[in-house]
């Protein structure tokens, strides 16, 4: 038996009353919008009200207090673009805009190529592999809080196991979150830590999907290992690649817990990314219309890279 | 039609209205504090508070609050523990959707903050019921005052928590140093001990840890200096600061302040002092229960004499407030009233709390043995001032100076002890500026 696909359709034929028949005659002439379809949008409402609800009139509040003067309880006066003047003008937020391109090409490259190590590594058949995936998931499965503190412990003071050791092999005492430097470069190294079983398992599952009887061809035809790397292994599981860079830009800027539990975004904000920044200005500094202006820019530019890198995705599929 | 059959346009129906039932409801939620109708004083009333201590404060905090046994006419009291991480978001969201408490415990310029936004309900009228009753005169001497602003009383203190200098005997022995009464003398004991690996001047300035902003203040509010002037104006580039930042900076450059200090984290000072890395240092009223390990040789120093011959320290008045979101004024104030009269019981069974504000606490029996405790009381707290010195008034911007970003920077800018202390304090006075005009 078929089920009707439509209301029409659930009178028998030639039942239609013969006062009606004339505009059943006009509606076959006029596009209208069946009920099936109108059953479908009452159906979907719900949930696309819902969504509105949480997406857009978050971001429609958010846009409000971001050219407003209030706080997190009064609105306050209309000050126009004065907000993201202040904040573009500021030396604090050029500084955090750095930092943040840093991190997160150190973030997204750095765990990438630890992933895609690891990935390649792992398809080697070792004994205890399983074990060692993992193992070697664990960073990314532990909560951030717990291994950020556990960093802090590694790191944080100059009687840490880390600066110990260092200090046993002659480099003397090393202030791994105290010196600018050190402390950037600290958090960039704890965020590829944190990322790469996340890239690894990207990874694998391209490199899972790439036929093995294209390198045995490429074998005999005389490629090297390192040829079939770079001419086909990178190029097949390519696509996969550039999702996952796109998906770790987004974690990348948008992360505040991996920054701010480690260093807050000091030592005198050197390692202050635009998202720490906007918490803090909104949160501490109690300035909400800076902060969420703030906030508004970096998702222009997070929109921007991630545009910019999805086409690059439509590139590949065409090629 | 066909009865007992639902039909797709019936269940539509039932489905908006199923959606349209809890969303209706949610927006008949009384703006009452107590769920009941506003102005009816019989609705419950809310307390919310903090974890001020050991865990057990808050468990003793539940037991008083539910053994409040309110007048005719006047609802019961309820307990809510408001965690400090994000509690001012916390406090914000509830007030703003008209869910907050009646009264809570909070932030020490929190009433400040939330009277410049017309949310707290002023406290005059309770302060002159306290003063004919008696128990005003049973507040040590000025700290209700901090609590006034033009408007009046945004609330009432409970306790302090006093900045004072903590040192370790047993390490200044080791190290030959005597206990410091001076800057002299403070950076001649740093010097002893620097020479046995310990620090003379232990602080933090890492994530969380406001111990090092404190001791910047501390350390110009003891020379005389402060943040404010006395109109409650930033005044940061003034001699006795510049002063006291270049001592400061001396201490970092000789090594007396631990290089890493800027980044140390709460937890890693405590542990500085554990592992007895730290000798002398401005810390909490309870640093002896957080560096349980050495708490035998801990003690209480009293306030240095500065260079310009003052000698004066730093403390936080925490202070219990009433919101304007009440079941009723009449009965914020009757629990109010109840509350002050059960706060001996956090002193009579040790949590782990700051420096009591009424007298009958601090001199009796239970309080008056631990002579650190005392020390706090009599050689600190006549001495203190508020975040707000050399004004004389708190005001509600002083939550986004204390532990803002421009402060936090300048702490941390101070610690290295690479920059001169006047182009920081320069660029202080501008982050603050930036701050207190908003």
């Amino acid at each position: 038996m078929t089920r009707p696909t439509s209301l029409e359709q659930t009178s028998p034929p030639g039942t239609v009353p013969a006062g009606r028949a004339a505009t059943t005659a006009e509606s076959l002439h006029r596009p209208r919008i069946s009920r099936t379809a109108v059953t479908m949008i009452l159906l979907a409402a719900p949930c696309v009200v819902l969504l509105l609800l949480i997406n857009a009139y978050p971001l429609v509040v958010a846009a409000s207090q971001s050219v407003r003067d209030g706080t997190l309880i009064v609105t306050g006066d209309f000050v126009g673009l004065g907000n993201y003047a202040d904040v573009l003008t500021s030396p604090r937020f050029w500084s955090a805009a750095r930092f943040t391109l840093i991190f997160t090409i150190g973030g997204v490259f750095g765990s990438w190529l630890v992933g895609l190590g690891l990935a390649l590594l792992l398809r080697t058949k070792i004994p205890g592999r399983t074990a060692f995936k993992v193992l070697l998931m664990l960073p990314w499965v532990v909560p951030i809080v717990v291994s950020s503190t556990a960093w802090n412990w590694l790191v944080g003071t100059p009687t840490s196991p880390i600066p110990t050791l260092v200090a046993q092999l002659g480099l003397g005492e090393v202030h791994f979150l105290a010196d600018p430097t050190l402390a950037a470069v600290t958090v960039c190294v704890f965020k590829v830590w944190v990322s790469f079983p996340f890239m690894m398992l990207m990874t694998s599952a391209a490199l899972a999907a790439v036929d093995t009887t294209v390198y045995e061809a490429a074998g005999i035809d005389g490629a090297s290992r390192r040829q079939q790397f770079v001419h086909i292994t990178l190029p097949l599981i390519s696509r996969t690649t550039y999702i996952s860079w796109i998906l770790m830009t987004i974690f990348c800027v948008n992360d505040f817990p991996t920054i701010y539990l480690l260093t807050g975004g000091g030592p005198v904000d050197a390692t202050s990314s635009l998202v720490v920044l906007a918490y803090r200005t909104v949160f501490q500094d109690l300035q909400t219309g800076p902060g969420v202006a703030i906030a508004f820019l970096m998702t222009l530019v997070l929109v921007i890279v991630s545009t910019a890198l999805y086409r690059q995705i439509r590139k590949v599929d065409i090629a | 039609m066909n009865r007992g059959k639902v039909t797709r346009r019936g269940f539509l129906g039932l489905a908006g209205a199923a959606i349209a039932a809890p969303a209706l409801a949610a927006c008949n939620v009384s703006g009452n504090s107590g769920g009941s109708k506003a102005g009816d004083a019989s609705g419950e009333l809310k307390f919310w508070d903090m974890p001020w201590g050991a865990p057990q404060y808050n468990v003793l905090g539940k037991k008083i609050v539910d053994g409040y046994t309110p007048a005719q006419g006047f609802g019961k009291a309820s307990y809510q523990i408001i965690q400090w991480n994000g509690f001012y978001q916390t406090f914000s969201s509830a007030i703003a959707s008209k869910t907050g408490p009646a009264v809570s415990s909070g932030a020490g310029f929190q009433a400040f903050q939330f009277a410049e936004q017309g949310q707290i309900a002023y406290a005059d009228n309770f302060i002159e019921a306290l003063k004919k009753d008696g128990t005003y005169d049973d507040f040590l001497p000025g700290v209700i005052d901090t609590m006034k602003t033009d408007k009046g009383y945004v609330a009432v203190p409970w306790q302090t928590d006093v900045r004072p200098f903590w040192y370790n005997k047993a390490l200044l022995d080791q190290a030959g140093a005597k206990v410091p009464t001076t800057w002299d003398e403070l950076l001649t004991a740093g010097q002893a001990l620097k020479k046995i690996g310990v620090s003379g001047f232990a602080t933090g300035s890492g994530t969380g840890n406001s111990f090092g902003v404190q001791a910047m203040v501390a350390m110009m509010i003891n020379n005389g200096g402060g943040l404010f002037d006395a109109d409650g104006k930033p005044d940061c580039v003034t001699d006795a600061n510049i002063q006291a930042m270049e001592f400061v900076k001396q201490l970092a450059n000789e090594g007396i302040i631990d290089k890493g200090a800027v980044s140390y984290t709460v937890e890693n000072l405590d542990g500085q002092w554990n592992t007895k890395k730290a000798a002398i240092g401005i810390h909490t009223p309870g640093l002896a229960d957080r560096a349980a390990k050495v708490a035998d040789d801990l003690l209480v120093a009293a306030p240095l004499k500065s260079p310009s011959g003052t000698a004066a320290g730093l403390f936080y008045v925490n202070n219990l407030m009433m919101y304007t979101n009440t079941p009723s004024q009449e009965a914020s104030e009757a629990f109010l009233k109840y509350y002050l009269g059960q706060l001996h019981t956090y002193w009579e069974n040790p949590v782990g709390m700051a420096v009591p504000v009424l007298k009958s606490i601090t001199t009796a029996d239970y309080y008056t043995k631990d002579p650190n405790q005392v020390a706090i009381v009599e050689k600190w707290i006549p001495v203190c001032k508020t975040f707000a010195a050399t004004g004389t008034q708190s005001f509600a911007a002083l939550a986004a100076v204390d532990g803002g970003q421009a402060l936090v920077q300048f702490t941390q800018t101070m610690l290295q002890g690479k920059t001169d202390p006047k182009a920081a304090l320069t660029t202080l006075q501008r982050g603050l500026e930036g701050v207190v005009r908003r």
